[in-house]
């Protein structure tokens, strides 16, 4: 798999060349994504922000090879996409664990898949069960484990095989906002020693903004990536930085190219030129 | 389960209830001198039971093998066909249409064909009672296979899994709570098929017992043979029963 990784380190590890999905009913036809073209650096951490059904997730599962492209190319690896891959990890809004298994054997679930050698991976999966807070909870089973607990394990499962890029679809839509906070930074933890190149589809805002290097903005259906906006806070970062006014600026200006993209709320320019002029002056951060 | 006391409700409480229809069935017997050729007291009943235990044992072996055999197959059969139509979108097309069909026709009335067909001996008759409850367990667990969890069968694709790895790993999992309420309505009617089926050709099994006391007025025979009918019936639903309920224990692990 390390073959078709570019030896330039800047070089692009995904690459979304004019990119657009048109589902054809039969009866009529819905343009899902008009065009999506962004490149990801290996390492990079990149957030893709819109509203609820804006085919953010579809754009998600077409860099998986889990739905097919209508027109345009996904590059990873220097390789492009036609099918699942081993070296890309997915995560999806659901946990989806096997209920008959328990938290260890769902753990190693894509190794046994992959027909990989068991033993090989036991400690590295008591590693990543500690390293999410889930020590003693190997033999639990899902029915037996919170939502947040669930996703923490969906997390270990998708590590577990060591993907060179994590794909998440709105991994921690569904849970609470306390749990959601600590789901946030258990991921920037776990993003602290395990760094991979992430794509992560959120709708909030504030999620974006907390994990990733970059974030792209989606409009409505059929959508575009109307922005590409460097988030400038240094690593490690921790839950803290979203009380800082900085952080809050660019949640307000991301807030309204959302609502632009809506076609309701106004741009202000005067967030806009902040932020840009904020972007220059700390750098990527990274 | 629940708690102790749950138990002597759940279990305590049925038998109490036929208990006491025995005796009401005694009383209205004895007190208004309804003749035995009509309808036997339960007393003289389990007389004849003991009586006869040996001779009726016989006879519920044959038809209870007999039954076990053709809810083996059925299974089996249900199960496998499933799997296949899973797999083959175009073996789906020609066959489900002719499957849901089938199940709209009372096939209680084709038995006299399997005569025609396959003989008067044993095979005949385990083949109708597999017909008879191949069926249920086909389509039940063509739903189950066919309605496992989206997202599952996404993480497996995700996960480069070929079709036969997410058949085992994740579809047939998914599929078994449907499987397993589908062999208990399986158990019933390869019980039924069996008795059908004797009704017509045997000259052995309980079946056989009960038409043939019919036109010689020995109910008290025919009753009899219910009875044991009715252990063999409820012996291997509960069987099943219970390896159902374990199934879906190791399924939840609740």
């Amino acid at each position: 798999m390390t073959s078709g990784v570019p030896s330039d380190p800047d070089a692009a590890f995904v690459r979304v060349n004019d990119v657009a999905k048109i589902y054809d009913t039969g009866k009529m036809t819905i343009e899902a994504i008009a065009k999506a073209d962004f490149e990801v650096a290996k390492g990079q951490f990149v957030a893709v922000l819109g509203p609820s059904g804006c085919g953010k997730s579809t754009l998600l599962m077409m860099c998986a090879g889990l739905e097919s492209i209508t027109t345009g190319t996904i590059m990873i690896a220097g390789q492009p996409m036609r099918g699942p891959r081993t070296s890309v990890g997915v995560m999806f809004q659901d946990s989806m664990l096997l209920p008959w298994k328990n938290v260890l054997e769902n753990v190693l679930f894509p190794i046994r898949i992959l027909r990989r050698p068991r033993s090989e991976y036991i400690d590295r999966a008591h590693a990543l069960i500690e390293l999410v807070g889930l020590t003693g909870f190997e033999d639990k089973r899902p029915h037996e484990l919170s939502g947040g607990m669930r996703q923490r394990v969906a997390i270990c499962r998708a590590l577990i095989y060591d993907p060179d890029i994590l794909l998440m679809d709105e991994p921690f839509s569904a849970l609470d906002a306390i749990t959601r906070d600590e789901m946030n930074d258990a991921l920037l933890d776990i993003w602290q020693r395990y760094t991979k190149t992430a794509l992560f589809v959120t709708h909030s805002i504030r999620e974006a903004v907390l994990l990733a290097d970059r974030v792209l903005v989606m409009t409505n259906r059929p959508s575009t990536i109307i922005e590409d906006v460097t988030i400038p806070f240094v690593r490690p970062r921790t839950n803290e930085i979203s009380e800082t006014p900085e952080f809050m600026q660019i949640c307000s200006y991301l807030r309204s190219l959302i609502e632009q993209g809506h076609g309701r709320g106004r741009q202000n320019p005067g967030t806009r030129a902040t932020v840009r002029k904020s972007r220059v002056v700390q750098g990527t951060g990274r | 389960m629940r708690g102790r006391p749950q138990l002597s409700r759940t279990v305590g409480l049925p038998i109490a209830t036929a208990v006491m229809l025995c005796v009401l069935w005694q009383i209205i017997v004895t007190a208004n001198g309804i003749p035995e050729y009509i309808l036997p007291a339960p007393f003289d009943v389990g007389r004849t039971l003991l009586a006869s235990l040996p001779n009726l044992l016989a006879h519920a072996s044959i038809s209870g093998t007999e039954a076990v055999a053709a809810f083996l197959l059925a299974t089996l059969l249900g199960f496998v066909a499933a799997a296949v139509l899973t797999y083959s979108p175009l073996l789906r097309d020609i066959f489900y249409p002719a499957i849901v069909g089938f199940q709209l026709i009372p096939k209680v009335a084709l038995a006299p064909l399997f005569i025609v067909w396959l003989g008067t001996e044993s095979a005949s008759r385990i083949t109708f009672a597999t017909f008879l409850s191949f069926f249920p367990v086909l389509i039940s667990t063509l739903t189950g296979l066919q309605n496992a969890d989206p997202t599952a069968v996404r993480l497996c694709r995700s996960l480069t899994a070929s079709d036969w790895q997410t058949l085992v790993s994740v579809r047939i999992p998914f599929s078994l709570p449907y499987f397993l309420s589908a062999t208990k309505v399986a158990a019933t009617l390869a019980v039924t098929g069996i008795v059908v089926a004797e009704f017509i050709t045997a000259n052995a099994g309980l079946g056989f017992l009960i038409l043939s006391s019919g036109p010689r007025m020995e109910t008290l025979t025919i009753f009899a043979a219910i009875f044991m009918l009715c252990i063999v019936g409820l012996s291997l639903y509960g069987t099943v029963a219970l390896l159902e309920r374990a199934g879906r224990r190791w399924f939840t692990g609740a």
